[in-house]
């Protein structure tokens, strides 16, 4: 059984034994444009520092893995892991919890709307 | 969860032309968040906690308001769909929008639509759970809830930094400090289990 690929990068595939949390081979930076974008936006400078936006990654991928193995406790129960158990997590937050309920939304009407749009499409095609 | 009137919809239909919304909706991932016009009924998504009932400190619904009614009217400002929110919310934005320098607007046209990558997230997601059924609306969640995390971040790490009267650029010992203050407010996760194992 050859293993495979030099595939691209230091990224875990799926079903590779990973531990779950130690996610050393993630490479540094991955979120640092973005990251600078938010921290002006909310107020930091317009360039920030490069030690402040690494800091920051560190601190939100730690965030965004401790929510995931809470969410997955509550989960366990069940079997699947589901947005509702995010939205659980967000109870006591409420801010947190409208602005999930409003992006989900938006994207169910985002859905719908490209639905419509499609069929659409295809009447246009179909006349022609 | 059909809302009575869909907004998105109905401008839809009547006035814009077939090309804009869908070059809205292929083009930008951050830019669809500006599209969607929403006006926020809990009780009509499913998946939603009962908010409406839930009894809330008036500021921080004054801001979670402000933060919607925002999202409402910088469609308006941007000339897309029109709106159907509560047009005295989307009045007095577009009174504050109307106001802003340019250095406010820049920063505001920042914070609406930067976010994060949703295949970075996502690999993220995967990393973590190790399995690789990560819906898209988790992603979505998950983003949402990070950026929001980062805001009240950089924001606490403002306010420290105006108690030690410091300016420029934002540091790492006021991000710090700002952490130790949400964790003591208890708005980060922590893990409970390990501790039994000091």
């Amino acid at each position: 059984m050859n293993s495979s690929s030099a595939g691209p990068s230091s990224k875990p595939r799926a079903g590779s034994s990973q531990p779950s949390d130690s996610s050393f081979k993630r490479k540094r930076g991955v979120f640092q444009k973005d990251l600078q974008h938010m921290m002006y936006g909310f107020g930091d400078d317009a360039n920030p520092l490069p030690e402040t936006v690494a800091l920051l990654e560190d601190i939100v991928v730690e965030y965004v893995t401790d929510l995931v193995h809470k969410a997955q406790e509550t989960a366990s129960k069940r079997g699947k892991l589901l947005t509702e158990d995010f939205l659980f997590l967000m109870r006591k937050d409420l801010p947190k919890l409208n602005r999930c309920t409003e992006l989900l939304s938006m994207n169910e009407e985002l859905k719908q709307a490209r639905k419509a749009f499609d069929v659409d499409e295809e009447k246009l095609a179909t006349m022609e | 969860m059909k809302q009575s009137k869909d907004p998105f919809e109905v401008a839809f239909e009547e006035s814009s032309p077939p090309d804009s919304p869908v070059e809205e909706i292929v083009g930008g991932q951050i830019e669809d968040e500006d599209d969607a016009n929403v006006n926020v009924h809990p009780t009509s998504t499913p998946s939603a906690a009962p908010s409406s009932g839930t009894t809330v400190p008036p500021t921080a619904k004054s801001k979670d308001e402000d933060e919607e009614e925002e999202e409402e009217n910088m469609d308006v400002e941007l000339g897309k769909l029109p709106t159907s929110g509560d047009p005295h919310k989307m009045a007095k934005m577009q009174a504050i929008l109307s106001q802003f320098t340019e250095e406010q607007m820049s920063r505001y046209e920042s914070f609406r639509r930067s976010g994060f990558q949703k295949a970075n997230m996502k690999k993220l997601l995967v990393s973590i759970t190790g399995s690789q059924k990560i819906s898209a609306p988790m992603t979505i969640v998950a983003s949402g809830i990070a950026k929001m995390f980062v805001g009240e971040l950089v924001e606490t790490a403002r306010m420290v930094m105006t108690e030690r009267k410091e300016t420029g650029p934002i540091r790492p010992c006021h991000i710090r400090e700002a952490y130790r203050r949400l964790k003591l407010e208890g708005k980060v996760p922590r893990r409970s289990v390990s501790r039994l194992f000091r």
